[in-house]
């Protein structure tokens, strides 16, 4: 077990805080925890979805005919079937919405394939054997473009065009002929330039890194149902019940009011299930055939095109400083590789590359930029990783110019509370200063590193993620026996019904036992934003903290009636009010209830919207030793320091700390996407794309370090994201500090870890 | 042309009708309806489908459904006896060794292969024991634990 939290005092609290068990563990250890896929309706139907075999190409024609004449095939679908959704279009989320046009472009090409796994029809049969026979007999006329793959490429002026319609925004004046960079974005403050020449020590590094894949272990799935009304029911796999009804209803032209979500339990998605991937093919089908229709994305679909991978990003950080170690400047392009449509806007890794240090000078230009690879989507704290690997190298370097110990210049420079972030806001309060002395004084940077067969090194680096806030809902009902029955529009991504009912245990002053908490569907439970961008469990316990003080409003009432006293007066704790005078009268919850139960419903009602961000930052330090003779990266030991504002449970946050940390090292040393100059991924399995097993990894520590945030419930921060943001840079600076070298292009596979150990030494092996 | 079969699942024996193309991972969740064991990749290379098959562990997926004839099957559902859990599962539980919980009915029955056999692993052999079932929520670590904890308590130590 690891150690207890550093920090907030939390004497008061009986049940947050606490290292309780997963409410819902006990049905995952026994199989019987319910996902998508395990579902099966009475004549239920499987589709397949037939994906473009060409990076890029111009749809001529699709001939569906045989395949619709096939014994055993109900219905065929493709882009035809679905209205078209322009350019432009946006459904609600967040403050900018999320892009539509993008979102029906993913689940079914029209007109152009940009990527090979990208849907261009889709079959639903009797069996999948059948389906999967069928898309044999769809004959799709293509008429192949030149595939444009790297980012440098797509960028030269040249390159072929992916979209005719994208002119580079965010340059002055706006150009007038189309390009593969959708948008530019400047963050700048001070004169980065001028402080660079005029200070006493430089560093710069250039770092490639390749597009990665989330990894959940459950393939998108969608099970689809129409009834005879015409009213839609979709069981999915999704990070937000609501965001997944406004795309399927969207890309189906069907009024909101026509659908439902029913999320059920999700096996990880990592930012990668918050766009839809075939829910809305599995309604259409299902809406043709009248049967209901299920869609399992097959382990090769989800790589090849079938769903969104990690952003790949070239990037060039140049940092200086001035003899006492002060941080002048920081300077930086970042060109991002969103696959083939536009819109991963570089704007939050430019941030999170900056944000952590006191810099009066910086100069960061940002490029979005499209290549024919599947259109990217979110991961685990989206480019900070990316961002981490570039800029804490660079800091590295600087530290080893300067002769000054790494720590000691993250602590000289560190932003603190009221410092300014990249965009020019300060910062609200932060423990960076506090994560940093407890580094300092922690084994895993006192103690000896060791001597091994091969050179070991120790790394330190840096991750700041900024999350999200958006809107969560909630409405309590008390049971017949007095015991709080939450429904949540959040799902549960990551333990919330666990932490939930935690919080709601506490303002009621019940035990966890007693609250049962679950997941809404899409017509349940009030409008919530997906769970991403670390938001759910602040922005939920705020919700609830509202929602259990307005039950508590109207079980008060109705207990000052039967006690015969004054509501105010009455106290209460523990699921029990009471009169003020000595030795009163007293009501549990359950007496109260069962007394008034058909005196009308209590529900209490929670809504959290534009709560205060709760900034995720963390250091981690990472010791590693490099095989010379393979270039084989082992890591050691590895040790999380994270600033969560108060943990909840803390058996939860170092779960989400260390099965992080692990992707990121993962990212770090093994994943990598391949692609062949075809555009076609050659690595698209579990066995060539390869993820840590548990031979792979070191037991991940982790420090827990609480600054509460202020004006939040409990003052809860964001936990999940920020640590995938440092390992790769961690690694990366203790293999510098191994074996002298640099290794610039992730992952840090042994080919090119022994690549750069070569080529360091002239050349000689 | 589909088969008659005969196999035991879970000590219940079971006679279904099955394609020839049929998995045991398929046979098990489509035509049983014991959906504990997960497609994660249909490859092999995951181990969300990790069952027992005469006592040694193996891919559902990649087994064909025709070679489990007059075999017996352990899943999931199979695992915890009379509604008391495996020692392994609870502390599972405890340790917060299941997040997501996809890959943890392989990962149950990975482990209980390994308790069966040792009843005293290393870290490094219980890593091993689990080093075909990947995991993408927890880094291990928490799983790790389980099964040690797992093991201390079935000794009796």
């Amino acid at each position: 077990m690891q150690p207890d939290p550093i920090g907030a005092p939390r004497g008061r609290l009986k049940v947050i805080g606490k290292r309780l068990a997963r409410v819902d563990a006990k049905e995952r250890v026994t199989g019987q925890a319910i996902y998508p896929a395990d579902l099966s309706l009475p004549g239920m139907v499987y589709a397949k979805i037939l994906r473009s075999p060409l990076a890029h190409a111009r749809i001529r024609g699709i001939d569906t005919r045989r395949a619709q004449a096939m014994q055993g095939v109900l219905a065929v679908v493709t882009a035809a079937d679905f209205p078209v959704v322009p350019v432009g279009s946006t459904i609600p989320m967040g403050e900018t919405g999320y892009d539509m046009w993008m979102v029906a472009a993913i689940n079914m090409a029209r007109d152009k394939v940009l990527w090979v796994g990208q849907p261009v029809a889709a079959v639903a049969a009797v069996d999948v054997h059948t389906a999967a026979a069928a898309l044999a007999l769809i004959a799709v006329e293509y008429e192949p473009l030149e595939p444009v793959l790297g980012i440098l490429a797509a960028m030269a002026p040249e390159a072929p065009v992916l979209h005719e319609h994208v002119v580079t925004k965010g340059i002055e004046p706006r150009p007038r002929s189309p390009s593969n960079v959708c948008s530019r974005v400047v963050i700048s403050r001070g004169d980065a330039p001028a402080a660079r020449a005029q200070a006493h020590a430089k560093a710069h590094v250039r770092v490639a890194v390749d597009t990665a894949h989330q990894g959940y272990l459950e393939p998108q799935v969608a099970v689809a149902q129409v009834d005879a009304n015409g009213f839609a029911t979709v069981w999915a796999s999704t990070q937000g019940q609501f965001t997944a009804e406004l795309m399927i209803a969207r890309m189906l032209g069907l009024p909101a009011s026509k659908l439902k979500v029913v999320p059920l339990e999700i096996g990880g998605g990592f930012g990668g299930k918050i766009a839809i991937h075939g829910e809305a093919i599995a309604v259409r089908l299902a809406q043709k055939c009248r049967r209901p229709v299920k869609l399992v994305l097959t382990r090769e679909e989800v790589l090849q095109g079938g769903s969104g991978p990690a952003a790949g990003a070239l990037i060039d950080i140049a940092v200086a400083a001035q003899k006492d170690g002060g941080l002048v400047a920081i300077e930086g392009t970042y060109r991002m590789d969103a696959g083939g449509l536009p819109g991963m806007s570089p704007s939050l890794l430019m941030q999170a590359s900056a944000a952590l240090y006191q810099c009066p000078n910086l100069n960061l230009e940002g490029f979005d930029v499209v290549t024919n690879k599947p259109r990217t989507e979110a991961y685990r704290g989206p480019g900070g990783i990316q961002a981490a690997f570039a800029v804490e190298q660079a800091i590295d370097m600087l530290c080893q110019r300067l002769g000054m110990d790494p720590l000691e210049f993250r602590k000289r420079n560190a932003s603190v509370t009221g410092s300014l972030m990249p965009i020019g806001t300060p910062f609200p309060s932060i423990g960076l200063d506090t994560i940093l002395e407890a580094v300092g004084g922690h084994p895993c940077w006192t103690d000896a590193l060791g001597q091994g067969a091969y050179p070991r090194g120790r790394g330190l680096a840096l991750g700041y993620w900024r999350g999200t806030s958006m809107t969560s809902a909630a409405h309590i009902t008390i049971a017949g026996d007095g015991r709080p029955m939450v429904t949540m529009g959040a799902v549960d991504l990551s333990g919330t019904r666990s932490t939930m009912a935690q919080v709601v245990a506490e303002e009621f002053g019940l035990a966890i036992e007693d609250v049962h908490v679950q997941t809404g569907d899409s017509k349940s439970v009030g409008y919530s934003d997906g769970a991403a961008g670390s938001r759910v469990a602040r922005t939920m316990t705020a919700a609830l903290v509202e929602a259990c003080a307005d039950a508590l409003r109207q079980l008060r009432s109705r207990a000052a009636e039967k006690l015969q006293s004054a509501a105010e007066l009455l106290h209460y704790a523990d699921g029990v009010f009471r009169a003020p005078q000595p030795g009163a009268a007293a009501i549990s919850l359950a007496e109260l209830m069962q007394a008034t139960l058909t005196d009308g419903a209590v529900v209490g009602r929670g809504v959290s919207s534009k709560l205060p961000l709760g900034v995720e930052i963390g250091a981690h330090v990472c010791d590693v030793e490099v095989d010379t003779e393979s270039g084989l990266v082992t890591v050691l030991r590895y040790t999380a320091f994270q600033d969560v504002g108060l943990a909840l449970n803390p058996t939860a946050v170092e779960g989400q700390i260390e099965g992080s940390v692990v992707q990121g090292l993962g990212w770090a040393l093994l994943e990598g996407f391949d692609y062949g100059a075809d555009g076609r991924l050659r690595n698209a399995s579990l066995l060539d794309y390869r993820m840590p097993t548990a031979l792979d990894v070191p037991r991940i520590d982790t420090v827990i370090v609480e600054t509460p945030v202020p004006n939040v419930p409990y003052g809860v921060r964001g936990v999940g994201e920020v640590p995938i943001v440092p390992p790769a840079a961690a690694a990366a600076n203790a293999i510098a500090r191994a074996v002298g070298v640099r290794v610039c292009h992730m992952p840090m596979t042994p080919e090119r870890v022994l690549a750069a150990i070569r080529a360091a030494r002239g050349g000689r092996s | 042309m589909k088969t008659l079969l005969s196999c035991t699942i879970n000590a219940e024996e079971h006679t279904v009708l099955v394609d020839p193309r049929d998995t045991l991972l398929e046979l098990l969740r489509e035509r049983i309806g014991l959906t504990g064991s997960k497609e994660g990749c249909g490859n092999g290379n995951c181990g969300t489908c990790t069952v027992l098959l005469d006592g040694a562990v193996v891919n559902a997926c990649l087994v064909l459904a025709l070679e489990v004839a007059g075999r017996e099957v352990v899943t999931i559902e199979g695992v915890a006896c009379a509604g008391e859990l495996h020692p392994i599962q609870s502390a599972l539980i405890e340790t917060g060794g299941t997040q997501c919980g996809f890959c943890t009915p392989g990962i149950v029955l990975a482990a209980k292969a390994l308790l069966d056999v040792n009843s005293a692993p290393s870290e490094d052999e219980i890593r091993q024991a689990i080093a075909g079932n990947l995991c993408r929520c927890t880094g291990y670590g928490k799983i790790v634990d389980a099964i040690a904890t797992a093991a201390t308590r079935m000794r009796g130590d």
